[in-house]
């Protein structure tokens, strides 16, 4: 078994009895997609909703637009069947609730674009822990399929 | 501003000072409120980072910190951010407050709030006075939570687009009362240039 870990703006895939985890999730938001027969999963960990032209050459796991394609053809390629990919999400909060002006709730738009990208690219959400200020861990076992979300003070909950 | 490529030695070199005139003037204030002349301020250093490599700069990801966020505006814009790791955060209230044990309720969040918002203005005071430029600070933000998430909910509040990410950042550590911390500017897209130029300027 390996550990792993997403950072910001990254997205990687796993399979078998491997576990993906992205921790510091705050406006950012994580999707975890995979296909519970195959055992193939991906985990990206989404910083803004959309990149300046549609696409980010280095880094498309940075924003929900590139994001969602990228991580589907990722999963795909590693052997996850199309029509059996599901996905949970979660982060998306507004840690700094008082700025919420200046910071236009960023986590709200990243959350409303990937479920957007998800819906358009038919991958079913199948559970989800967003919005609220409180930063996020979110851990796929790609094996089981299981994604647990934990908070800082709080038990860690599956979704 | 935020490209690696767009950024010359020479703009480096006045970033870094930048840093050096603003986190000296916050270092000092920090000093004043802490009664400790003995803090001390690690030279600043400008990091150009893709986005995953800046979650370097704060130590690990999952640590629970303090982290006070301020948004600038004015002739340049911006986004500072103050962060402590937790226990220095209780150190730090304790001692401005005179007292042996802290919780972050209301008063112990207002009292962060506000030693917050005096390093971050204390910072764009320096900056303002050398350029005389207007620098208006937003009301603090003040999260208590893992350090990855506020890291990374600031730099999405500073919507970076762009590939590579510019960062001010100075350390500072008290040894007498065990109180760290560190202090980072991100500047904006638009405004910057502004900066660079009556830097340049007030330089011949």
């Amino acid at each position: 078994m390996a550990e792993i870990f997403v950072n910001m703006g990254e997205l990687k895939v796993a399979a078998g009895d491997d576990v993906l985890i992205t921790v510091g999730l705050g406006s950012c938001v994580g999707v975890a997609l995979y296909d519970p027969e195959n055992k193939v999963g991906g985990m990206a960990h989404i910083f803004l909703a959309a990149s300046r032209d549609g696409k980010s050459t280095e880094q498309p796991g940075k924003f929900a637009d590139t994001a969602i394609p990228a991580l589907l053809e990722a999963v795909v390629r590693a052997g996850g069947r199309r029509s059996l990919l599901v996905a949970k999400i979660a982060g998306g909060a507004n840690l700094f609730p008082k700025l919420s002006q200046a910071s236009l709730n960023v986590g709200m738009q990243n959350v409303a674009a990937v479920k957007e990208h998800l819906a358009a690219h038919k991958l079913p959400l199948r559970g989800e822990d967003v919005g609220g200020s409180i930063g996020r861990k979110m851990i796929l076992y790609v094996e089981s399929g299981k994604v647990m979300v934990q908070s800082i003070g709080s038990e860690p909950r599956e979704i | 501003m935020s490209g690696k490529e767009r950024l010359t030695p020479m703009q480096l070199d006045l970033l870094r000072e930048l840093g050096n005139i603003g986190a000296g003037n916050a270092t000092s204030a920090l000093s004043v409120m802490l009664q400790d002349r003995k803090l001390e301020m690690v030279v600043p250093e400008v990091a150009i980072l893709s986005l995953p490599e800046t979650t370097t700069l704060i130590g690990g990801p999952e640590a629970l910190v303090a982290g006070i966020y301020i948004v600038i505006s004015g002739d340049v814009d911006g986004h500072m951010a103050f962060m402590m790791p937790i226990d220095s955060a209780q150190e730090l209230v304790q001692s401005i407050l005179g007292v042996e044990s802290v919780e972050f309720d209301e008063m112990g969040r207002s009292v962060l709030e506000e030693v917050g918002n005096i390093v971050v203005t204390s910072y764009l005071n320096a900056l303002a006075e050398m350029t005389s430029l207007v620098l208006i600070p937003s009301v603090p933000g003040l999260a208590i939570d893992m350090a990855g998430a506020i890291w990374s909910s600031i730099l999405a509040g500073a919507e970076i687009l762009d590939d590579y990410i510019t960062v001010l950042k100075t350390d500072f550590s008290s040894e007498r009362k065990q109180i760290e911390g560190h202090i980072l500017l991100i500047p904006g897209t638009t405004g910057f240039d502004r900066f660079f130029k009556i830097l340049l300027e007030t330089d011949r």
